[in-house]
């Protein structure tokens, strides 16, 4: 039988230049035994049910938490969304915070936002302009150039996504512990590095925190029920 | 009916009930905060996910089948949905026309995202769904209502469809069973839609995550099973109804393979794969036994009767509920604007309902109510619901 494979209409422009998908990460770390258990008892505990929308309240604490002790950045648990990974909470964010036909400035690897800034309609400079919704930056970026463009930042009013996702660097640096800047910057994390299987990642912080719920909400709903489980357990004890 | 209409509504209500559309999300965070609330709001099976997939998916965390998946879903699984699509649904589908969603709400994203252009048009029955309203927007799509009829159930009249037909039209979105109204697309409607869709080179997205559950003596239907519609429909689904699986965000989509690609390369950017356990739990479901789908049907059918008995005590009158999870009920006897009634509902009678407001602005006379509670529940929802209804009837 064939079956088949052109649609009888044009695809949207914006599809035609994204780039194929990639290949998954192969040979994951094995997970430790109390990260199974925790998912296995949720499974027996009938946690397979819509969560509430942002997340496990249990989760959106410990990232609180989290960004307090390790960044000392104060952030509520309501104001934390638990995503399906970085990826949703990229997205998302560019959705919200880079309005088309603006710029994105990244100073360092962009290839993380890239897809979604094209989605978005928005383009990704690594150098001033006038046209700057957002700020990206990540920690592995140069330290010099990210503090430099935060200073800027207090005279604007851009936005500023500090992606934690992926970082090598672990200093304890972080934008938002600059009161000018806190209310506009939201952070992003994920546990992908060890359990990128499950899928999960959050945002966390500024006053754009409910608006960015409802975005992830209207996409996906909520993030997986188990995963979550499974990754408040790696978190409490790996993290 | 508007606003303001009903003298005996508190003024605290009338507040809260001004915003129609965003009262659904307001509603549940009231509900939250209060005690022994009764939910037959949100579409959330209170049904476990059979414990066969739930083995299935603890047995794949503990032999550590748990890495990250292609984009697309793992290969067994997109095999298994196409097998299950070509015998139960007649979808003419393989593989290649399959990929594996975060639930069905993000595969009609995708789909949005992959086929509409700013200003395309795209026709959506009303009442409609809402929260597709977002990924339409995203897009730049325009939504044109197609009206639809509680005389005739909320079945899709493809007169209705061809009227609303402009030249910037690219796709009609059906959602059959529909939520909210529980009306079905018949066989002869789909087949007659079908003709206009073929005709102005329409693209179909046709929802039918609610296509186990259909109530005796109506049958489901899929469109994309007709001649001529293979390289036209979008058919999308998802685990999460018929096998309550909410909670593990599983989904599909079947379509020409050129639109799954695109798709694919939207959710690289969007969302990523689906998370892993949850297709293991996903390939349990369709590949193992069914008894479960059919358990929940009898469930839901008994639930039906009781629910509507109860309406009928209420005053309220529906169309026939042929499908889905919800009654779309006509609260006009109450002389109370639904978002008033159904913010009246929760804070004095401790019961949680839409109101049809959060469907379309002009549905004030209706509330959507689910049976996604045990038949005991139910009836005390309704012994609930009367005495309010008795303090605020004009």
């Amino acid at each position: 039988m064939l079956f088949p494979q052109t649609l009888s209409r044009s695809l949207a422009q914006r599809v035609t230049s994204l780039d194929e998908p990639r290949s998954p990460i192969a040979n994951m770390p094995s997970l430790p035994a109390s990260v199974i258990e925790a998912a296995a008892s949720a499974l027996d505990r009938g946690e397979t049910h819509y969560t509430d929308r942002p997340g496990i309240p249990e989760f959106r604490a410990w990232v609180a938490h989290h960004m307090r002790e390790r960044y000392r950045v104060s952030v509520d648990p309501a104001e934390v969304t638990i995503t399906c990974g970085s990826t949703e909470a990229r997205f998302v964010c560019m959705t919200l915070l880079a309005a088309p036909g603006s710029s994105v400035l990244c100073p360092g690897d962009s290839s993380r936002i890239r897809g979604a800034a094209h989605l978005v309609g928005t383009s990704i400079v690594d150098a001033f302009r006038d046209d700057i919704s957002l700020l990206y930056i990540r920690p592995d970026d140069y330290r010099e150039t990210s503090i430099e463009l935060l200073q800027r930042a207090e005279e604007t009013d851009w936005w500023i996504v500090y992606d934690l996702s992926f970082a090598k660097t672990l200093a304890p640096f972080h934008p938002a512990q600059n009161p000018k800047l806190a209310s506009r910057v939201v952070t992003i994390n994920s546990l992908s590095e060890s359990m990128a299987g499950w899928r999960l990642g959050w945002m966390a912080g500024s006053e754009m925190a409910l608006r960015l719920r409802a975005s992830k909400q209207a996409i996906t709903i909520c993030t997986t029920a188990v995963s979550q489980w499974a990754g408040l357990e790696w978190a409490r004890t790996q993290l | 009916m508007n606003l303001n209409a009903n003298p005996n509504i508190p003024e605290e209500v009338r507040a809260v009930a001004a915003d129609g559309t965003q009262l659904r999300y307001a509603l549940m965070e009231i509900a939250r905060e209060m005690d022994d609330v009764i939910a037959l709001g949100r579409g959330d099976p209170d049904l476990d996910t059979p414990p066969h997939i739930v083995e299935a998916a603890k047995a794949a965390i503990r032999d550590g089948r748990a890495n990250p998946t292609p984009v697309k879903g793992m290969d067994d699984l997109r095999a298994a949905i196409a097998a299950h699509m070509r015998q139960v649904n007649g979808l003419p589908v393989g593989a290649d026309n399959v990929m594996v969603t975060t639930g069905g709400q993000e595969g009609l994203f995708l789909a949005i995202q992959a086929l509409i252009d700013p200003g395309d048009e795209i026709l959506v029955p009303d009442p409609r769904y809402s929260s597709y309203d977002d990924a339409i927007q995203r897009a730049g799509g325009v939504m044109v209502a197609v009206p639809t009829n509680r005389e005739d159930a909320f079945n899709l009249e493809a007169e209705a469809v061809e009227a609303a037909i402009t030249p910037a039209s690219k796709a009609l979105l059906i959602v059959t069973p529909s939520n909210p109204t529980a009306g079905i697309v018949t066989e002869d409607r789909a087949r007659a839609i079908a003709d206009v869709a073929i005709r102005h080179n329409l693209i179909v997205i046709v929802d039918e995550i609610y296509g186990k559950i259909v109530y005796e003596p109506w049958r489901h239907f899929s469109i994309g099973s007709l001649p001529g519609m293979a390289e036209r429909a979008i058919t999308l689904d998802a685990f999460s109804k018929s096998y309550a699986m909410t909670g593990w965000r599983c989904g599909y989509v079947a379509a020409p393979a050129n639109v799954i690609d695109a798709m694919a390369r939207v959710k690289q950017v969007t969302t990523g794969p689906v998370a892993t356990v949850s297709q293991w739990a996903g390939l349990a479901a369709i590949t193992g036994p069914q008894d479960c789908v059919s358990e929940y049907l009898n469930i839901y059918t008994e639930r039906r009767a009781v629910l509507l008995d109860g309406l009928d005590r209420m005053g309220f009158s529906y169309g026939e509920p042929r499908g889905g999870l919800f009654v779309w009920a006509d609260s006009s006897s109450t002389g109370i604007h639904a978002a008033e009634l159904s913010y009246l509902l929760l804070k004095e009678g401790r019961v949680l309902i839409f109101p049809g407001t959060a469907f379309g602005d002009q549905w004030r006379e209706y509330v959507r109510i689910t049976m996604l509670e045990p038949i005991d529940t139910l009836k005390e929802a309704v012994d609930r619901m009367l005495p309010v209804l008795e303090r605020y009837r004009l």
